[in-house]
């Protein structure tokens, strides 16, 4: 046990020290800011002021209407609308005008309104010819046609005001009016336990995140676990090392500190998108929007843990048996591509699993090690299986870790008295059998 | 020291497929002795030591170290220097030599206390925080050493441990075996070149050919080839040396030529055909076999 300690704190202290690890971990968190927090900030600059715009309104009823439907606009439905919509415009994009229709030439007018236009007097004009009440289409003239946001805002509006004023056509008083532009929210509740809600959304995204981070340590440290396996090789220290610990100790005193590592390296980053997602949680806050942190019974979040680690773990003793047969991180990069596709496979198994979490299929794959994790996730979130399952699939899984880190640990010793020499598959297996 | 036998070793044998590495070797390595494991490239001497340090187990036969089988606490008592050599290169040397005292089971103070006075026998104190990337190959070559005695082993394997040394620091490791050899343990010392066990080692091993060619102690085993070796200075008398009834073998040095006797042949007559032929002659003496001499001898005699 000391031997194993020794390896484990040397594996871990050697890589929590370089600065790889070090910067790796501070710029991450720094880029992601920088990407988060910069694009709002720059999308919120406004640098035109508001948009002015004359509106020629052929019919006579829109233009109030319109600008009333501007106002609203402002106020999306609910926090999902206003996710979607992005950063919060400015409080009054437009600045509207009306032009006299009636009596005047239409021509004339437009004429003028093109000169005011290229006089940059106005940034646009809009016209709303008077069979926009049943054509609905309208022209919109303006400098800037890429200028997306405000296109879509003037649709929108323009929308909200011809409906509104159909409305009123039909002899709809204003609560009806109101009633029907109500929002309606769409909330997805799962039956759990009696007197227990569940939001079916906010948990599938967190078992969708539980799977990614997942790949996402995997496809980092495998490489890294993979190296550290080969290491002694280049370096000719392993002769040394098994003079005095055996294989399996100096095997899983690697994989277990390369991936407190890679933990550590989690944590803090996951320490830092919590502070960011504080922040931006409170500052949706500070402008009415409400989130809830999904009501998940604490069993499960020991469960997440657990089965993130058993997934980290499998993969990363692939990574470590496949280091025990190669000579170079090079080779060992080609011959770990087919972990990345088992790995990308049971990944994708979270859709069909989440559709009939209970039918045999989803039982099978969340009993197979190499998919359990990803499986067994969604399970225990749509429907928990019982106890008895869950603690198989782990013990399944834990085993098949021990087991792959055994016949990892047989390779390399013989491999190890043979420099230089790739094992084959099948040589391998007669390795594993004589060491 | 419990036993008088540190090492023994009852046909062992050990095959790579279709390769034998060693080929039923018995033999046994006396405490406070230096054992000499001696043979040419690929006689199996590797192979031999990596089995009595546990890397791989013999295929058939029995190893014994200190009266028992070797398990993990008979490992610590081990200390090893494989031929082929390796330190982590980023890592400080006094990291380093803790880690691996850490592997042997040594704890505690001790530990540093060790490194500085081992650091200082090497005369490498200053390079204690440098990494070992930065040092030169020699002293690597000692830190190594220093991996494998710094946790004060009852026995001391050491494949190879001079080559790639200067004159100075082959003197310096020859004086810290043989002061360990003072301090009763056991070394075992493999190596190709003979001149170098000849100087150091007790008890000898020949292999060659995954087989035992000649085992004992080196004295012994001298003395019972006799003096039947001639080293001669002289001037002229060429012909008479290159006879082969009276020389087998003849190695020429700078300024003098070993003259190994042929099976039934007299020294005396050698030294009066010199004479008769009119050779001057500087030095006439008998002296014994070199091992590379017994070494030649043996192996030709089992082809």
């Amino acid at each position: 046990m000391t031997k194993f300690l020794a390896i484990l704190k040397r594996e871990y202290i050697q890589r929590v020290r370089s600065k790889m690890f070090i910067l790796s971990t501070i710029l991450l968190p720094a880029v992601l800011a920088l990407f988060g927090i910069v694009p709002a900030v720059v999308l919120s600059i406004d640098a035109g002021g508001p948009m002015r715009v004359a509106v020629m309104d052929q019919t006579g009823k829109i233009y109030a209407r319109l600008d009333e439907a501007l106002a609203n606009d402002e106020q999306p439905a609910g926090p999902a609308e206003q996710l979607r919509t992005g950063p919060q415009m400015p409080d009054r994009t437009f600045l509207f005008e009306q032009v006299p229709a009636v009596g005047s030439d239409a021509d004339a007018q437009r004429a003028q309104l093109d000169m005011r236009l290229r006089n940059r007097q106005i940034d646009g004009y809009l016209i709303l010819p008077s069979d926009f009440m049943q054509q609905g289409k309208a022209e919109f003239f303006n400098n800037n046609p890429g200028d997306v946001i405000s296109g879509g805002v003037l649709r929108r509006a323009l929308n909200r005001a011809v409906r509104e004023q159909r409305l009123i056509e039909a002899k709809v008083d204003s609560e009806t009016r109101q009633a029907l532009f109500q929002p309606v929210e769409l909330k997805s509740v799962d039956l759990g336990a009696p007197g227990e809600e569940r939001e079916g959304n906010s948990i599938f995204i967190l078992v969708f995140g539980v799977g990614f981070v997942m790949y996402l340590a995997i496809l980092m440290y495998g490489q890294i676990i993979l190296g550290a396996v080969i290491e002694e090789k280049e370096t000719r220290i392993a002769e040394i090392l098994f003079s005095s610990v055996k294989p399996f100790t100096l095997m899983m005193g690697k994989l277990v500190g390369v991936s407190l590592v890679a933990l550590t390296q989690l944590a803090i980053w996951g320490a830092a998108f919590s502070g960011f997602a504080l922040y931006g949680v409170s500052v949706l806050a500070s402008r009415g929007v409400n989130f809830s942190v999904p009501g998940v019974p604490f069993t499960h979040y020991v469960y997440f843990v657990l089965f993130f680690l058993l997934g980290y773990f499998i993969y990363a003793t692939i990574y470590a048996l496949v280091g025990s047969m190669v000579t170079t991180p090079q080779e060992g990069g080609q011959l770990a591509m087919p972990i990345i596709l088992i790995l990308v496979v049971s990944f994708y198994l979270f859709l069909p699993v989440s559709r009939s979490p209970d039918s045999s299929f989803s039982f099978w794959v969340s009993m197979i090690p190499f998919s359990a994790p990803v499986a067994m996730t969604v399970r225990i979130v749509t429907q928990t299986p019982p106890f008895w399952q869950i603690a198989l699939s782990l013990l399944i899984g834990f085993g098949t870790v021990i087991g792959i880190m055994w016949i990892a640990s047989r390779i390399y010793r013989v491999g190890m008295l043979m420099y230089g020499k790739r094992a084959s598959i099948p040589e391998a297996l007669r390795w594993a059998r004589q060491a | 020291m419990t036993t008088d036998i540190t090492v023994q070793l009852d046909r062992v044998s050990k095959s790579f497929g279709d390769f034998t590495a060693v080929k039923e070797l018995s033999v046994a390595a006396r405490a406070g002795r230096v054992f000499g494991l001696l043979g040419p490239n690929g006689a199996g001497k590797t192979t031999t030591i990596r089995m009595i340090v546990n890397i791989t187990a013999p295929d058939t036969g029995t190893i014994r170290l200190f009266g028992t089988r070797i398990d993990a606490a008979i490992q610590d008592r081990i200390g090893y220097l494989p031929e082929e050599r390796g330190l982590y290169r980023r890592m400080k040397i006094a990291d380093q030599l803790r880690f691996f005292a850490q592997l042997k089971n040594l704890r505690g103070e001790v530990i540093e206390k060790r490194i500085d006075e081992w650091l200082a026998r090497v005369k490498l104190p200053e390079w204690k925080n440098k990494r070992s990337m930065e040092l030169s190959k020699g002293m690597q070559q000692k830190i190594q050493f220093l991996t494998a005695v710094l946790h004060d082993p009852d026995l001391l394997i050491l494949d190879e441990p001079f080559s790639g040394l200067d004159p100075i620091n082959v003197e310096l490791m020859k004086e810290i075996v043989l002061d360990l050899k003072r301090a009763g343990k056991t070394i075992i010392f493999s190596t190709h070149q003979m001149e170098v066990a000849e100087r150091i080692c007790d008890d000898i091993c020949l292999l060659n050919h995954s087989q035992k060619v000649l085992a004992g102690s080196l004295r012994e085993i001298k003395s019972s080839f006799g003096r039947n070796s001639v080293a001669v200075r002289c001037e002229g008398g060429d012909g008479v040396l290159e006879d082969p009834a009276l020389v087998s073998k003849l190695v020429r040095h700078a300024d003098e030529a070993q003259a190994l006797l042929a099976q039934g042949a007299d020294a005396q007559v050698l030294l009066r055909r010199l004479i008769d032929s009119g050779a001057r002659i500087g030095k006439f003496e008998m002296v014994e076999p070199s091992l590379n001499d017994i070494f030649i001898t043996k192996v030709t005699e089992h082809a």
